[in-house]
C-alpha cells in the first residue's frame, strides 16, 4: 500500500480545485497556469500511485470499488486536460476538479474494502469489465460538468443580466458540443462494460440479474444516456434538454457508486 | 539638467470647446513641432493631438518654460489665451510622466476605457516627431516601451474584450450563443439604417446567407443587394424562421410584428437549435414573451444597453489588472532610464578630464624636446591610465546610484564639483 502517494495526489487535486475556483472568480492568467501545472503534477503523482499499487498487489488496482473510483478520478482529470485544450474551455477544471476531489475525499474516508477478490471473481474478463465501465463513467463526469455549464450559461443569457459567469463560460454551442462529444465517448464504454458484466454474472452466478443494487442503478444510468442519444438522433434533442439528461444520468451514476459502497451486493465491501 | 515631463489637457480636465480649439491637423502640427524644437528650449518633444486630448511630451532643462512655450504656440492657432488654458493644464514629470504615457498608450486614460484608436494616434504622433527629428534617446525609449506596454495590456487583460456599443454587444451575444457566426443565417425584418448596420456587423463575422424582409419591396431589394442577401416578401418572413439563426428587427411599427405564436410554430422544425432575436425597434417589434420559448433568446434595445453597462463594469475591473501591468513597466523603465540619466554626466566628466590630460601632456612635452617617440608614448599611456583609474569608481558609483533612483542629486553634485555646467555655458 502506498497511501502517501495517493494522499499527495489528493492534496494536489484539492489545491488545484481551489486555484481553479479562484481563476473562475478573478480570471488571472497566472492563476490558470498555476492551476494547470498543479493539476498535471497531481495527475502524474496519481498515475505513479496507481502503478505502485498495481505492482504491490500483483494485479490491476481495480479490485475494489474504492480502487475503481480512484481510477475514475484519474481518467476524468486526463479527459479534462485534453478537453481544455480541444475546446479552449479554461474553466472546465473549475467544474470537474471539485468532483474529482470529492470523489477522492469520500473514498479516503471509507474503509479500504477488500484487498483481494473472491475466488468467483478471478478472471481476466473482470478487468475488462471494470476498466470499460470506469472509462465510461469518467467521460460522464465531463458530460455532467458540460451540462451544468450549459445550464448556467443558458440561464445567464435568458436572464439578460450578464454576471461573472457569463464572461467566463464559453458559448452555448461549444458547451453543447462538449456534452455531446463526451456522451458519445462514454456511452460505448459503459455499454460494453455493462454487457460484459452481465454476461459474466451469468457464468458466475447463473443468471443475468442476480439482485445487485449497483448493477440495477448502473442499468438505470445506462437507460438515461441511451434515451439522450436516441432523443438527439430522432428528435434533435440538444442544448438544454441534453444538459438536463446529462445531470440526471450522472445522478444515477452517483447513486450507483453510493449503492455499491453502502449496500451489500456482488460488487464489493 | 534635462527633465522629462508631460503637459496637456484631456477630456478629464477640459470641455470639448477648449479641446477642439487646441486640436490641429497634421501639417500645422508639424510646423509647430519644428518651431518649438528650434527654440532650443526643448531638447526632445512630441505632441499628441486627438479630439480627446492634446499633450506635449518633452525633455527640457526648464519644463515650466517649455510647457508655456508649447501651449502658447498651440493656443495661437485659434486665439486661445494661455491664461484661459492654464487652469485646465496638468503637468506631470519624471515617474508620473512615464506612468501617464503608458496609461494613455494602453487606453487606460481614454474616455471609453480600452478603446483601440488611441494607440494608433500615439504612434502617429511619435512618427511625426521622428520625421521632425525632435525625438531623442529618452522619448524614443519611453514611447517604444509605451507601445510594448499597450500590447501587453491587450494580451494579458481583457480590457478591450467586451463591446461597449449596442451593435457590437449584439454581435458578442450572438457569439456567446453560436460560438462562431460563420455560416449562420440572418433574417432582417425592416430595412432601416440601424437594422442594416447591425446586419452588417454579423456579415463581417461570416454570417451567411442573409434574408431581408421590408414593407416596401424596392428598399428590401436595395438593402439585400448591399448585404449580398436575398429579399423576402414581407408577409412571408415567418416561413424563413425554419432556416435562420439570428433575426434582427427594426421596423418602426406601432405593434409587435413577431408574435410568440409565429415563433412557436416555426420552432418544431428547428429541432432545438437556438434562435436569437435582436430587436432594435422602438417601439419593440418582438413580443417579449418570445424569450420564454425553449432555445429562443430575445434582446430588445434596453436589454442590449444593459449588457453594454455590464461590459463597461467588466472593463473597469480589467483596468485594475492593466494598472498593475503599467506599474510593473514603469518600474522597469525607471531601472533602465536611470542609466540614461547619468550618461550625459559621465560623458562630460570624461571630456573634462580628457581636456585636462591633453593640456598637461602637451605642457610636459614642451619641457622635454628631446623625448623620443617611445617616451612620448609612455607619457600618453601613463596619463591615460591615471585618468581611467580615477574615473572608474565614480562612474560605477553613478550608475549604481541612478538605478536606485538617487542619480539626480549625485549628477548635480558631480557637475558642481567638476564645474561641468560652467564649461557647457562657456561653449
Amino acid at each position: 500500500m502506498n497511501p502517501v502517494l495517493f494522499d499527495l495526489a489528493l492534496v494536489g487535486y484539492v489545491g488545484a480545485t481551489l486555484l481553479a475556483l479562484a481563476h473562475l472568480i478573478q480570471r488571472r492568467d497566472a492563476v490558470y497556469r498555476a492551476t494547470s501545472l498543479l493539476t498535471q503534477a497531481a495527475w502524474v503523482v496519481h498515475t505513479l500511485a496507481l502503478v505502485v499499487r498495481g505492482v504491490e498487489l500483483g494485479r490491476p488496482p481495480l479490485g475494489t470499488l474504492t480502487e475503481a473510483m480512484s481510477v475514475v478520478g484519474w481518467a476524468a482529470v486526463l479527459f479534462t486536460l485534453w478537453a481544455e485544450r480541444q475546446y479552449r474551455v479554461k474553466v472546465l477544471g473549475a467544474f470537474v476538479l471539485p468532483l474529482v476531489s470529492i470523489l477522492g475525499l469520500s473514498t479516503a474516508w471509507l474503509p479500504p474494502g477488500l484487498t483481494d477478490l473472491a475466488p468467483a471473481l478471478r478472471n481476466a474478463w473482470i478487468w475488462v469489465h471494470v476498466i470499460l465501465a470506469m472509462l465510461g463513467i469518467s467521460a460522464f463526469v465531463l458530460n455532467f460538468a458540460g451540462g451544468v455549464m450549459y445550464l448556467l450559461q443558458e440561464r445567464q443569457l435568458k436572464a439578460k443580466r450578464p454576471g461573472a459567469l457569463y464572461y467566463r463560460l464559453p458559448s452555448l454551442e461549444t458547451l453543447d458540443r462538449l456534452t455531446f462529444r463526451t456522451l458519445t465517448l462514454g456511452f460505448p464504454f459503459l455499454t460494453l462494460g455493462l454487457f460484459l458484466g452481465a454476461l459474466w454474472a451469468r457464468t458466475a452466478w447463473g443468471s443475468l440479474f442476480t439482485f445487485d443494487p449497483l448493477a440495477l442503478f448502473s442499468f438505470l444510468a445506462w437507460l438515461v444516456y441511451a434515451a439522450t442519444l436516441s432523443g438527439r438522433a430522432v428528435a434533435g434533442w440538444r442544448g438544454r434538454r441534453a444538459a438536463y439528461f446529462a445531470v440526471v444520468g450522472f445522478s444515477a451514476l452517483v447513486l450507483t457508486l453510493g449503492a455499491g459502497l453502502l449496500l451489500p451486493g456482488r460488487h464489493g465491501s | 539638467m534635462a527633465e522629462l515631463f508631460v503637459a496637456g489637457v484631456s477630456h478629464k480636465t477640459a470641455p470639448i470647446a477648449v479641446r477642439e480649439q487646441l486640436a490641429v491637423e497634421e501639417d500645422k502640427l508639424r510646423e509647430i513641432l519644428l518651431d518649438v524644437h528650434a527654440t532650443g528650449i526643448f531638447s526632445e518633444v512630441i505632441i499628441l493631438s486627438t479630439c480627446n486630448r492634446v499633450e506635449v511630451y518633452g525633455v527640457a532643462d526648464v519644463p515650466g518654460e517649455a510647457r508655456a512655450l508649447a501651449f502658447r504656440r498651440l493656443g495661437q492657432q485659434r486665439g486661445l489665451d494661455l491664461a484661459v488654458l492654464e487652469p485646465m493644464l496638468y503637468t506631470k514629470s519624471g515617474t508620473d510622466a512615464v506612468r501617464h504615457c503608458f496609461q494613455v498608450a494602453a487606453s487606460l486614460d481614454s474616455m471609453i476605457i480600452g478603446e483601440p484608436q488611441i494607440l494608433g494616434q500615439v504612434k502617429e504622433a511619435f512618427a511625426l516627431a521622428q520625421s521632425c527629428q525632435s525625438v531623442g534617446p529618452l522619448l524614443h525609449r519611453l514611447l517604444s516601451q509605451a507601445f510594448a506596454v499597450a500590447k501587453k495590456v491587450r494580451t494579458e487583460t481583457e480590457l478591450a474584450r467586451h463591446a461597449v456599443s449596442v451593435s457590437y454587444a449584439a454581435v458578442e451575444l450572438a457569439r456567446k450563443i453560436f460560438g462562431s457566426l460563420e455560416g449562420k443565417a440572418v433574417l432582417l425584418i425592416g430595412a432601416g439604417k440601424m437594422g442594416e448596420l447591425a446586419a452588417r456587423h454579423l456579415v463581417d463575422q461570416g454570417a451567411f446567407p442573409i434574408f431581408v424582409a421590408n414593407r416596401t419591396w424596392p428598399r428590401a431589394q436595395e438593402v439585400a443587394r448591399v448585404l449580398a442577401g436575398t429579399p423576402v416578401p414581407f408577409d412571408e418572413w415567418p416561413e424563413t424562421l425554419k432556416a435562420v439563426d439570428i433575426v434582427i428587427t427594426s421596423t418602426g411599427a406601432p405593434e409587435p410584428i413577431v408574435r410568440k405564436g409565429d415563433v412557436e410554430r416555426g420552432l418544431h422544425a428547428r429541432r432545438s437549435r437556438p434562435l436569437f432575436f435582436i430587436d432594435i425597434g422602438v417601439p419593440r417589434d418582438v413580443e417579449p414573451s418570445v424569450n420564454e420559448l425553449e432555445a429562443v433568446f430575445c434582446y430588445d434595445i434596453d436589454d442590449l444597453r444593459q449588457v453594454v453597462e455590464s461590459n463597461v463594469r467588466e472593463r473597469l475591473r480589467e483596468a485594475q489588472k492593466a494598472e498593475a501591468v503599467v506599474e510593473r513597466e514603469v518600474a522597469k523603465f525607471l531601472a533602465r532610464a536611470g542609466d540614461l540619466e547619468v550618461v550625459p554626466t559621465i560623458v562630460s566628466l570624461r571630456e573634462r578630464l580628457e581636456t585636462i590630460r591633453r593640456g598637461e601632456v602637451e605642457k610636459a612635452l614642451v619641457t622635454l624636446p628631446s623625448a623620443d617617440p617611445q617616451m612620448r608614448q609612455a607619457i600618453e599611456s601613463l596619463s591615460q591610465s591615471i585618468v581611467n583609474k580615477i574615473l572608474h569608481t565614480p562612474i560605477v558609483k553613478l550608475r549604481e546610484l541612478s538605478r536606485s533612483g538617487h542619480g539626480r542629486s549625485w549628477t548635480e553634485m558631480v557637475h558642481e564639483l567638476f564645474g561641468l555646467g560652467r564649461e557647457r555655458d562657456e561653449e
